[in-house]
């Protein structure tokens, strides 16, 4: 028994490890682009960031959870808890490890693909290839390409609605008040939306879903509107307005709205195998369904917190340098796209990264013409490295696997 | 640190841009210094000034270097990459010739300008730099506009796209003037050679300044 509490200890450590580098890195992705443009400062983005992501860990997280860990890997390798307890702390442990190593190396890798990667070498240790449900990890990593592409779509259409219906008008300013509604309700709407059907919070009000359709709708089109006066209350009537300035207001919430995806997303990578071990320590088998407690999700939303705290404020520096040249209309459209793609695909129980929904977001209007200078083969660096980042981790994983059985 | 998310922003090209235009305001002022210089006959500046032009064309033939050299395949910009190399090299060749026109005086310091051309010459000098000027601004408006994308702001650059047609046509006017009235001057044909060429060397510089303009109207094309 004293074995396996061990284990729950590393395992403890190890998820936090890794939810420190989930804010510590990829905070930037959400929040860089807000900062960027000015939104809001470092201090704010770091405060914002941090809130949030424990609320969205906390509320809208748990679902991705059970797809990593029952998805893409057969629940035959649970019928041993002991193995499988090895097998999780192996797959924690290697995705910690190759995340080390890119955040040493500087290789744009995603913590999502490293935590499937070292699931997978886990699965397959533990019970061979067969135990892989390749069908399921073909969708994964169909997902993989298609959510910074959806992402980019979104972002495209999205800024050129901006520039024929806003920027280039004669009164830009007044269209930017009178679809400012649209923008903020929109927003709402995929937040309550995913609310509403994902959360337990959500589903004990025990909706159908036109009904939640409907009130979504309603909640969205009553937040616009309330937005939209506001927006007309503190700026347009103190005369200081610019479309700019507008979207910068907006930007505001569409940050705080990646925050939030961010965290419900992100929040299964570190915390997916703990829930595993958490539960075969302390239940001595695995049902057939394991629901995650949700101490565990505010545990990974407080180490995403605590990455973002002690690391956020610099990696922000360094990226709020950089990129000078994104405005609050292009920063806007890059986080409504990102979040919107993150919540969806965390909906459908898809593991994408948030990092890469971002750089699809940027792709987007970069595309749109709406960016001095943006570099598009970064896209295939990065999947090179998605390419790398899953056997790396999966290998890494498979070796700990032999070793810690040894052990253990 | 792992970012993918840093690596895509570029340093934007309409930056250096931007400073190549502004190295081009700063030429134009020493230039008109020397001409003026050159013209009075007793000039003893001339020589400092042209170096101080040379100077400056090298600075911006390094910015000009450095927009060409940082723009990988695969960036995305408001404009297409080709069209932003041949409005750079269009204004870049209104920095050739400045210099050309220095460089031009320099081989032949003597016997100078003809008291009775020193007027058109001096016209068309000034016709020459109005359109430098409009230059910088250009690019000025044209990087807010491409930020803005507003409707205002382009008819404002394209307003300054005509202006630069205006001057352009201004500045041939004169010139053609000025030929006119070399040939009919009784002079040595080596200082009518040299006349003519020098009046056609600094008339490239408003024609210059007109085909950067016609390409940034190609680069505001919706």
């Amino acid at each position: 028994m004293s074995a396996e509490y061990i284990v729950l200890i590393i395992g403890y450590i190890f998820g936090f490890y890794m939810a420190w580098n989930i804010g510590a890195n990829d905070v930037a992705n959400s929040m860089a682009s807000a900062v960027g443009a000015n939104a809001i400062t470092i201090r704010q983005a770091v405060f914002i960031a941090a809130v949030l992501n424990i609320l969205g860990a906390v509320f809208i997280g748990s679902h991705v959870t059970n797809t990593i860990r029952k998805g893409i890997v057969s629940t035959q390798v649970l019928a041993d808890p002991h193995l499988a307890m090895i097998g999780a702390l192996s797959a924690l442990l290697a995705a910690a490890l190759w995340v080390s190593f890119a955040t040493w190396k500087s290789l744009p890798v995603s913590t999502t693909h490293s935590i499937v990667g070292a699931m997978i070498g886990f699965g397959i240790m533990a019970g061979g290839f067969k135990v892989i449900n390749w069908g399921k990890l073909g969708a994964v990593i169909l997902s993989w390409i298609i959510s910074p592409i959806f992402s980019l779509i979104i972002a495209f259409i999205l800024f050129k609605i901006i520039v024929r219906f806003i920027l280039s008008r004669e009164q830009a300013l007044t269209a930017a008040v009178r679809l400012s509604p649209l923008f903020i309700g929109s927003a709402c709407f995929v937040v309550v939306l995913s609310f509403l059907f994902k959360t337990p919070l959500g589903k004990s009000l025990e909706m159908d879903a036109s009904v939640s359709l409907a009130l979504a709708l309603a909640i969205a089109a009553g937040l616009g509107f309330l937005g939209k006066s506001l927006i007309h209350r503190f700026l347009v009537c103190r005369a200081k307005a610019t479309v700019e300035e507008i979207f910068r207001r907006i930007q505001i919430g569409t940050s705080c709205y990646v925050a939030l995806a961010q965290g419900a997303n992100d929040v299964a990578n570190a915390i997916g195998p703990l829930a595993l071990i958490y539960f075969l320590v302390k239940t001595g088998n695995v049902g057939s369904k394991v629901p995650v407690p949700i101490f565990l999700l505010l545990f990974g939303g407080a180490g995403i917190a605590c990455g973002i705290w002690m690391a956020g404020s610099r990696v922000m520096t360094t990226m709020g340098t950089k990129i000078t040249t994104l405005t609050n209309t292009r920063g806007f459209s890059v986080d409504f796209a990102a979040a919107t793609t993150v919540l969806l695909a965390s909906k459908l129980g898809l593991p994408v990264s948030t990092t890469h929904a971002a750089v699809g977001g940027v792709m987007g209007v970069g595309i749109a013409r709406g960016i001095e200078a943006v570099n598009f083969r970064i896209v295939l660096q990065i999947m090179i490295y998605w390419i790398l980042t899953v056997p790396a981790a999966a290998v890494t994983s498979m070796l700990l696997f032999l070793i810690l059985r040894l052990l253990i | 640190m792992r970012f993918p998310f840093r690596s895509m922003f570029l340093t934007s090209p309409f930056e250096g841009l931007q400073q190549h235009a502004e190295k081009v305001n700063e030429c134009a002022w020493a230039f008109q210094q020397a001409i003026e210089c050159y013209v009075s006959k007793q000039c003893q500046t001339f020589e400092e000034l042209r170096q101080e032009v040379i100077r400056l064309e090298d600075e911006a033939d390094s910015i000009k270097r450095r927009i060409r050299g940082h723009l990988p395949i695969g960036t995305l910009m408001p404009v297409s990459k080709f069209q932003l190399f041949r409005y750079l090299r269009e204004q870049d060749g209104v920095l050739d010739a400045v210099e050309d026109t220095l460089d031009w005086l320099s081989y032949r310091p003597e016997p100078g300008i003809p008291t009775a051309l020193e007027k058109d010459f001096l016209l068309l000098v000034d016709a020459v730099m109005d359109p430098i000027e409009e230059l910088t601004k250009m690019v000025r408006e044209a990087r807010i506009y491409f930020k803005s994308y507003s409707a205002s702001q382009r008819v404002k650059v394209k307003d300054i796209i005509r202006l630069l047609r205006q001057q352009e046509h201004e500045a041939d006017k004169i010139e053609h003037v000025l030929k006119g009235r070399l040939f009919n001057m009784t002079i040595d044909p080596v200082s009518i050679f040299h006349l003519i060429r020098l009046a056609e060397i600094i008339g490239s510089i408003a024609d210059h300044a007109e085909n950067a303009g016609d390409m940034m109207r190609a680069m505001l094309a919706k």
